[in-house]
């Protein structure tokens, strides 16, 4: 097929391999071109630079600073050294939100993931319609959380909203959705994958076009099951993309913020307070600027480590 | 070739040609499977799209003083007269815009040298961006907060476009770079045999075939600044300089029993992503860094 080549041609372009053979441009303008391609990307790289320096480099240190001094939002104050560390990691309502967001990543990545793959397989299929449904399945996505934590407040809040009233009405009591300790945590989980599953869907679909289909008429003339298919070619097929979404959606999941801040503002009783809302709370709303920047540092540890791995990870299998 | 996909996703050719095969070999039982497969299909997208269909149906039911019957633009209309709703519609077109414009401009030249430079300063760059895209926003928050307080951009839209094109432009980068890629660099070689110099082969070849890839990374930039809720949230003070999430937070806290204005103005803020959605969904790029991870 035509994309085989436009692979090789790719990765040979990635590999700075013109197709031409580089060797056509004489020695002497080569290198002159190449003083000025140095030049030219120090000057086409510059303002990108700039920018993360001081909106993402120049904050990282001041957080330092802040996350070892008991200032607040106006001054930095005096130098407390490890102390907000110390009073963040001794305290219970930092290791129960650590318990949530532990939990909210697994589920919102592995729920979305799961609920990705079967709605990629079923629309892979020959169904009438199927573009209309892949893009109306991604509106949950599209649509922006402060829209639809709104809509999914009206739906289950109250006991008198239509989610809490149906189950009512067939007999199963009146769950109060977003009242109850654990079924505030599951409800915001639940939102979680319903925003995010269309990411998946997306990642998996991209990854599955790209398989060559005769690998099934193959498998399936040797005997093979339909079970047998899914696992043995089309999971190692779409591997490499899973194992990407699954980093970018436990990235996405740790970091979120606005799904469980808008529905449940981290409530009922600190139950769905996650790491990030819990830092937001500490500095905002408690005014307690040291040990909540000290607690949005170690997820930015934790992360920086984890990150940095997976990225060699991924460019290791992007090799291969 | 991933990179292609991923502003295509619709393609593959792969699909018509295993539809094709199958239907020879089982065609009746293959046309019964189909059908199933629709209902099924057509109630899980039911199901799924039930918040928004709600947010869309409120906003157009006659509210609880209304005199109107059937459905109504009345709650738009009173959104608009009674709120702030059209300072906060404009604020929030401001800092979007602002926002695609700017870091496309930065993300697209940065993303070039990505693509093509081969020292290791520029895979540490590369590295570097795919860090500080992970990190959480909340931590640079605060110092930026303290930061802009004493520049007078607290409470201010440049303050906030600022923080936006900083927080897009590293993914952004990335998307660039990905769709770089697969433009073949025997293209500019090309024009520098004829004496064009890297700077003018990277504007005139490379930019000039690069409208899908500048696309899906303006979409990309717009959904996350349209969006934000974090950093306008901490930013922003004043009633007349809220951007639409804060603008439906705040009405929202204020009249939740009022909800057929409440959905109007939800309406109003979902409009214009699914508006970009729908004309331009051949180059959206959900992936965003996905999809260019997976391209690279």
């Amino acid at each position: 097929m035509s994309s085989t080549t436009t692979q090789s041609g790719l990765s040979r372009a990635r590999r700075g391999v013109a197709p031409g053979g580089s060797g056509a441009v004489p020695g002497k303008r080569k290198s002159k071109l190449s003083a000025q391609a140095t030049r030219t990307f120090f000057w086409l790289l510059l303002p990108s630079v700039v920018l993360l320096v001081l909106i993402h480099g120049y904050p990282l240190i001041y957080a330092a600073v802040q996350a070892t001094h008991d200032g607040d939002l106006l001054q930095t104050g005096n130098f407390v050294g490890g102390q907000n560390f110390a009073t963040v990691l001794t305290s219970p309502a930092f290791w129960k939100a650590a318990q949530f967001t532990l939990w909210f990543t697994i589920v919102g990545v592995f729920g979305s993931w799961l609920v990705g793959l079967g709605l990629a397989l079923l629309l892979r299929t020959r169904i009438p319609g199927r573009n209309t449904f892949k893009v109306l399945l991604l509106l949950p996505w599209v649509v922006p959380i402060v829209v639809s934590s709104t809509a999914w407040n009206w739906l289950v809040a109250t006991p008198d909203s239509l989610i809490p009233s149906l189950f009512r009405n067939l007999g199963m009591g009146t769950p109060l959705f977003l009242a109850d300790p654990t079924l505030a945590s599951v409800t915001v989980m639940v939102f979680k994958v319903w925003v995010s599953f269309p990411f998946m869907m997306m990642m998996i679909s991209a990854a599955l076009a790209s398989v060559d289909t005769t690998v099934y008429e193959a498998a399936s003339m040797d005997g093979a099951s339909r079970w047998q298919q899914f696992t043995q070619i089309t999971l190692p097929l779409i591997a490499r993309s899973t194992y990407i979404s699954w980093i970018l959606m436990t990235i996405f999941c740790v970091n979120d913020f606005p799904t469980i801040y808008l529905l449940t503002g981290g409530g009922p009783v600190n139950a769905t307070t996650s790491l990030v809302v819990l830092a937001y709370r500490t500095v905002f709303q408690d005014f307690a600027t040291g040990p909540g920047v000290a607690i949005a540092f170690l997820m930015t540890m934790t992360l920086v480590v984890i990150s940095v791995i997976l990225y060699r990870q991924i460019r290791k299998s992007s090799v291969e | 070739m991933s990179a292609v996909l991923h502003a295509h996703p619709e393609s593959g050719p792969a699909l018509g040609i295993d539809a094709g095969k199958r239907r020879r070999v089982l065609s009746e039982a293959g046309q019964r499977g189909r059908w199933w497969r629709f209902a099924a299909i057509l109630i899980i997208t039911g199901i799924v799209l039930v918040p928004i269909m709600v947010t869309v149906l409120l906003a157009f039911t006659p509210g609880p003083n209304s005199t109107a019957t059937g459905l109504t633009f009345e709650n738009l209309g009173n959104v608009f007269s009674k709120t702030l709703a059209a300072t906060w519609l404009k604020n929030s077109l401001v800092t979007t815009l602002s926002t695609v414009v700017v870091s496309v401009a930065v993300a697209a030249p940065a993303g070039y040298v990505l693509s093509r430079g081969r020292s290791k300063a520029v895979s540490g760059y590369s590295l570097l961006l795919f860090v500080m895209q992970s990190l959480p926003i909340i931590t640079s928050v605060v110092p930026l907060f303290i930061l802009f307080a004493g520049m007078g951009l607290v409470d201010n839209l440049l303050g906030l476009t600022i923080i936006y094109v900083g927080s897009t432009m590293t993914v952004a980068t990335w998307m660039m770079a990905a769709y770089f890629d697969s433009i073949p660099i025997s293209l500019e070689e090309a024009s520098w045999i004829d004496g064009c110099s890297v700077f003018g082969s990277f504007t005139k070849v490379v930019l000039r075939n690069s409208l899908p890839g500048v696309l899906s990374t303006a979409i990309f930039a717009f959904l996350l600044a349209w969006n934000d809720y974090l950093v306008a949230i901490v930013f922003l003070r004043s009633n007349e300089i809220f951007t639409l999430p804060m603008g439906v937070q705040s009405f929202f806290q204020q009249n939740a029993t009022d909800w057929t204005s409440v959905m109007a103005l939800a309406v109003v803020m979902m409009l214009p992503p699914v508006i970009v959605f729908a004309t331009l969904n051949k180059y959206f790029s959900v992936g965003g860094i996905g999809g260019s991870l997976a391209g690279r």
